[in-house]
């Protein structure tokens, strides 16, 4: 009787406390996580409250502005004056231009950039460091900044908004080519590596085959936001519809205006319909 | 006999975090064998065979590929080593988006310029060759598919076709089969003997399935714990030794 007491014991009670034990193990670590997800959440709702005070969000004056806002818009803007549009012809295609132009600057520099600060592709990784330093810092600088500076130099028009736009796009695109090239397969790298192939080979044959769906949607992508900020820089007298909207404010013109935002308006949807298609042949 | 064209001599591999994957591992291949490495998961099968190319740096050691040390080579001289071994691998590694007769011609990616072959620029007699060998295996009708359409076992075909496409006097593979069900897996291993057997390449293949491994190889070698277990013909492969392979220093699994 003793003997087979003692033969179960060993067998089944330590098993039992075993499994409780793995159970509060599985309880201590899900409060553990649900801890920390508590203050993260409490975190973000502080920031989000800290925000909605230090910018004085107020929904009243939302409300009773919005009031305003109509009068303004239906009294001083509208109808558009329609006549005005033979001479925004010329501005409207400054401002394609510039975000054309800027893009493709922008894509041939962030092709390099992007290679180079891919930690799977560059030569080296201090050069991968410098590279991500470059475009973080063109990043960290808006394209209107870059205008002003520009315009001391090169003065007012088209050009100076284009290499604004060219300038901050680098930041923006060698940021996501070498975020895209980073994730491509490495396997099939490999695949081609082991033929023989040199390095230029390996990403002429290997790596531009994974990486072009994430390149041409990225570039189109920006240069749909370069529309828009074409129309900005024009404020700071770099050219295109901006400029002549800047005009037209400053001589209370707002009839006039309207007509060019809603030219700003028919590019950008010009603008995303192509690239839209353009996206849908290629990927 | 036969000129010997791999020899091997103290190969070592140690990972930086101090596992040591290779130890001292030397062996001596004639031109023209078909050899079989086997051993548990982990014992150094895929390193020691990503070593002979160099995809894996030894840390130590001589691998005198046609009485060339491939270790102390230079980027510009592994390339042409590179291209005189085909490699297969157990994930296939074809470039995925691009059509199946484009992954062959990148065989011929180390005999070309650098500029021709990055724009992927092949020449009329270089796709015909291309073609012919996706016929020899069996996939002419796939050649213009892209890779990712195919089957996993037609796109080890197309690996080895690459692998054929780049003339080379050796083929490594390294467990080409793993991820193949067993059909498709005998038919792969078909094509890769006839290759290497019609072609005259010399063959290391890494496989963990040792009855595959008996009927296919002229030589079998056993690795355990990154050392040379078993080295011989197949009929010297007893189920005492393959036992021993197999067998773990650790303690069998409780029940």
């Amino acid at each position: 009787m003793r003997q087979e007491a003692l033969k179960v014991s060993p067998s089944s009670q330590p098993s039992m406390t075993k499994k409780q034990s793995k159970y509060d193990e599985y309880k201590r670590r899900r409060k553990i996580l649900l801890k920390s997800q508590a203050y993260i959440v409490g975190l973000i709702s502080l920031l989000a409250l800290w925000s909605i005070w230090g910018t004085g969000f107020n929904l009243l004056s939302l409300v009773f502005g919005t009031y305003e806002i109509l009068v303004f818009i239906f009294t001083d803007m509208f109808p558009p004056d329609l006549s005005v549009i033979g001479s925004l012809i010329s501005p409207a295609l400054d401002t394609l231009y510039m975000s054309y132009v800027g893009m493709v600057i922008s894509v041939l520099v962030s092709l390099i950039l992007g290679v180079l600060a891919a930690n799977n592709l560059s030569p080296h990784w201090i050069v991968a460091r410098v590279s991500r330093s470059v475009t973080a810092f063109l990043r960290s600088v808006p394209a209107v900044v870059w205008a002003i500076i520009l315009v001391s130099g090169i003065g007012l028009g088209p050009l100076t908004g284009t290499i604004a736009i060219g300038l901050s796009g680098i930041g923006i695109l060698g940021k996501a080519y070498a975020e895209v090239l980073e994730s491509i397969d490495e396997n099939q790298l490999e695949g081609v590596r082991a033929t023989g192939a040199n390095w230029f080979q390996v990403i002429g044959q290997a790596v531009w085959p994974q990486f072009k769906a994430g390149f041409v949607s990225w570039s189109l992508y920006k240069l749909d936001m370069n529309i828009r900020e074409a129309a900005i820089l024009g404020l700071v007298g770099a050219g295109g519809l901006g400029y002549y909207l800047q005009g037209s404010i400053n001589l209370f013109q707002y009839k006039e205006a309207a007509t060019a935002i809603l030219m700003i308006f028919a590019l950008i949807l010009l603008v995303e319909y192509m690239t839209a298609k353009i996206r849908e042949r290629i990927i | 006999m036969m000129e010997t064209i791999l020899e091997i001599k103290h190969l070592n591999k140690t990972y930086p975090d101090g596992t040591e994957a290779l130890k001292d591992i030397s062996l001596s291949v004639k031109k023209g064998e078909f050899i079989v490495i086997i051993g548990p998961s982990g014992a150094g099968k895929s390193t020691f065979l990503r070593s002979i190319n160099r995809l894996s740096e030894p840390s130590g050691g001589e691998i005198l590929f046609h009485g060339e040390d491939i270790v102390k080579a230079n980027r510009a001289k592994l390339r042409k080593i590179r291209r005189n071994i085909g490699m297969i691998f157990q994930g296939f590694n074809l470039v995925k988006r691009l059509p199946t007769v484009r992954n062959v011609l990148h065989g011929k990616l180390g005999y070309m310029s650098t500029w021709k072959g990055a724009l992927g620029l092949f020449g009329q007699e270089e796709v015909e060759e291309a073609l012919d060998i996706l016929e020899r295996v069996g996939l002419e009708k796939q050649a213009f598919k892209r890779a990712d359409e195919l089957s996993g076992g037609q796109q080890q075909r197309v690996a080895i076709a690459r692998a054929i496409n780049q003339s080379p006097s050796m083929i490594l593979a390294d467990e080409p089969i793993a991820s193949l069900d067993p059909n498709a897996s005998r038919v792969v291993m078909d094509y890769l003997q006839k290759a290497c057997r019609d072609e005259g390449f010399t063959t290391i293949v890494n496989l963990h399935q040792v009855d595959f491994a008996k009927e296919y190889a002229d030589r079998i070698v056993g690795i355990k714990n990154g050392e040379v277990y078993f080295d011989g013909p197949v009929h010297e492969l007893t189920e005492d030794v393959i036992k021993a392979i197999y067998a773990t220093d650790k303690e069998a699994m409780p029940v």
